[in-house]
């Protein structure tokens, strides 16, 4: 048995390529949600030395010949879902790690070539696969072939020749601080980590470094998820154009939260407590939190606890240009402690609540929302800001 | 506002290539072309597809000549309210694959909303490119506050 590594090469970019093929060996770049920052970018246009994060007002001066895209994550999931089928159907665990990247146990016959092929037939998409003992090796082996490579590394003697020549920080997980923090050590290829003791290793980079320690060896230390695990936290929020407009900062407050509550319902979990984080653009962020009186999803309950929250976090005259609401403190349904000051049912605004999931399941997301995101029309105009990369559901990671 | 798009090669009747080689720009090595048609031309043109047939037509009036706007381009709005009934105007699809504002080339997918009428100055067709106000998303991309009238479509 080996593990499998799956990496979609310049995904959303790919995904354009797919819908638009004239796109194919032209500088093609894919914006996100303001559309202000690259957040993917083709192989071309990284010869121009555009980044991941650029500002589009840099990147059209570096390359004035690319050709810029809207985001359209739900053509994105499309294609992810096309892929995550193609890899289940030759493996029975596979881990959707997220909207282009996947792990899965891969039995001894396969062959990455094949899977590669398979997919870029079926999909479009230039894909680049790894075959090796553990997930980090499988990760860090695909790096090295990308794009559209195809690797299988399944011997000690193999992996060994290949880790003395990649970089520390080529390991995911391993970022500029722990690789300092190793240098003193002689640290400073894949091989050199393994050549450590274990307990000098896990003293500096603690388990999650020991758990690296071992899977560089070949030895299996982090399972394939192939679901997700319970949430014990869920945010939803988002930067937008810096403002100090109380109704803007206010409606945007109440979009997150409309967002936070669909998530709610999705698990199936209430919320026992509710963090508001303000950034601004001038001065420090500021945050509030509120603990709820019982666990709840009930949109009116929430908004007061947003309201107290908002209070705590806002800076009157100060421009904000993101927040996030972050529920905490999740209870299942049957899990739920009752207190002595419940809040009163109301039948008459739990039946709006319900018209309102009933209305919006069957006619489009924010169909009805809240009068308060009046201020935001514009963007619930445009469809396509309604769907967002957390809402792909089911990935392990963001 | 949209200064300017362009159409692959393959997209285009050859006759039409033929005529406008000199528009014909790659954007990579071993790239197939586009024509571009841009409004700092020495003459603006632009392709459009007028009952059943392609023509590459007069982009306004830059030469401020007779009594058309001289501009090239029009509001959706002055259009909607009969703005431009009395020169005998039409609507008419602007094809492209790419617009580009302020230097931000953009994909568009099915064309950009155009008007043509007729100068009668020379007996010229000519058209102009519909605009609105942009989009949040398009006044960021572009820094532009006026975004072209797409088919089908909203950036």
């Amino acid at each position: 048995m080996a593990i499998g590594h799956l990496d979609a090469d310049c995904f959303y970019v790919s995904a354009e390529r797919v819908r638009d093929e004239w796109l194919e060996h032209r500088p093609v770049a894919v914006l996100g949600n303001n559309g202000a920052c690259v957040i993917a970018r083709s192989y071309e246009m990284r010869e121009c030395g555009i980044r991941t994060g650029e500002p589009i007002w840099d990147a059209v001066k570096s390359c004035p010949e690319g050709i810029y895209l809207k985001r359209d994550f739900a053509w994105y999931e499309v294609l992810s879902r096309q892929m995550l089928n193609i890899v289940r159907d030759i493996s029975p665990l596979v881990e959707y790690y997220s909207i282009d990247e996947f792990f899965w146990l891969a039995k001894s016959q396969s062959s990455p070539v094949a899977l590669r092929d398979r997919i870029k037939k079926e999909t479009g998409l230039p894909v680049t696969v790894a075959l090796a003992r553990t997930r980090t090796l499988a990760k860090l082996f695909a790096e090295t072939v990308k794009p559209f490579g195809a690797i299988e590394v399944l011997t000690p003697e193999h992996e060994k020749q290949l880790l003395s020549e990649l970089p520390i920080t080529a390991v995911a997980g391993i970022g500029g601080r722990r690789a300092a923090r190793l240098a003193p050590y002689g640290v400073r290829t894949c091989l050199d980590l393994i050549h450590m003791p274990r307990s000098v290793v896990r003293s500096i980079l603690t388990i999650t470094g020991e758990r690296i320690w071992w899977e560089l060896q070949g030895r299996p230390a982090m399972p394939i998820q192939n679901q997700k695990p319970p949430a014990q936290t869920i945010s939803r929020g988002g930067g937008f154009t810096a403002t100090d407009d109380p109704a803007v900062i206010y409606a945007w407050t109440v979009r997150h939260l409309e967002r936070l509550i669909e998530e709610l319902n999705f698990h199936e979990v209430r919320a026992g407590k509710l963090s508001l984080w303000i950034e601004y653009r001038d001065v420090a962020s500021g945050l509030g939190e509120v603990s709820l009186d019982s666990a709840t999803d009930r949109f009116d309950l929430l908004l007061d606890a947003c309201r107290d929250a908002l209070r705590m976090a806002w800076r009157p005259g100060m421009k904000a240009s993101r927040i996030d609401l972050t529920a905490t403190g999740l209870r299942g349904p049957g899990l739920i402690q009752r207190t002595l000051f419940e809040p009163e049912s109301d039948p008459r605004k739990e039946a709006i609540f319900d018209l309102k999931r009933k209305v919006n399941a069957e006619m489009g997301r924010f169909t009805l929302r809240s009068g308060a995101t009046l201020p935001l029309s514009e963007l619930y105009r445009d469809p396509s800001c309604n769907y967002d990369i957390c809402d792909v559901r089911g990935k392990i990671c963001f | 506002m949209c200064q300017g798009v362009a159409l692959l090669e393959s997209e285009m009747p050859w006759f039409l290539v033929e005529q406008h080689a000199r528009r014909i720009h790659r954007r990579g090595e071993g790239v197939e072309g586009e024509l571009r048609f841009l409004y700092r031309d020495a003459e603006p043109m632009l392709p459009i597809w007028h009952e059943g047939v392609w023509r590459v037509v007069r982009w306004g009036n830059r030469r401020r000549r007779g009594k058309l706007p001289p501009t090239g381009w029009t509001w959706k709005d002055t259009v909607e309210a009969g703005g431009w009934t009395s020169f005998g105007a039409e609507p008419v699809n602007i094809l492209c694959n790419l617009a580009m504002d302020k230097g931000v080339w953009f994909r568009v997918r099915q064309g950009i909303r155009g008007l043509l009428v007729r100068d009668e100055m020379d007996d010229e067709l000519c058209v102009y490119m519909i605009c609105e106000p942009a989009t949040r998303y398009y006044s960021i991309m572009t820094r532009s506050d006026r975004m072209p009238t797409l088919i089908q479509e909203v950036i």
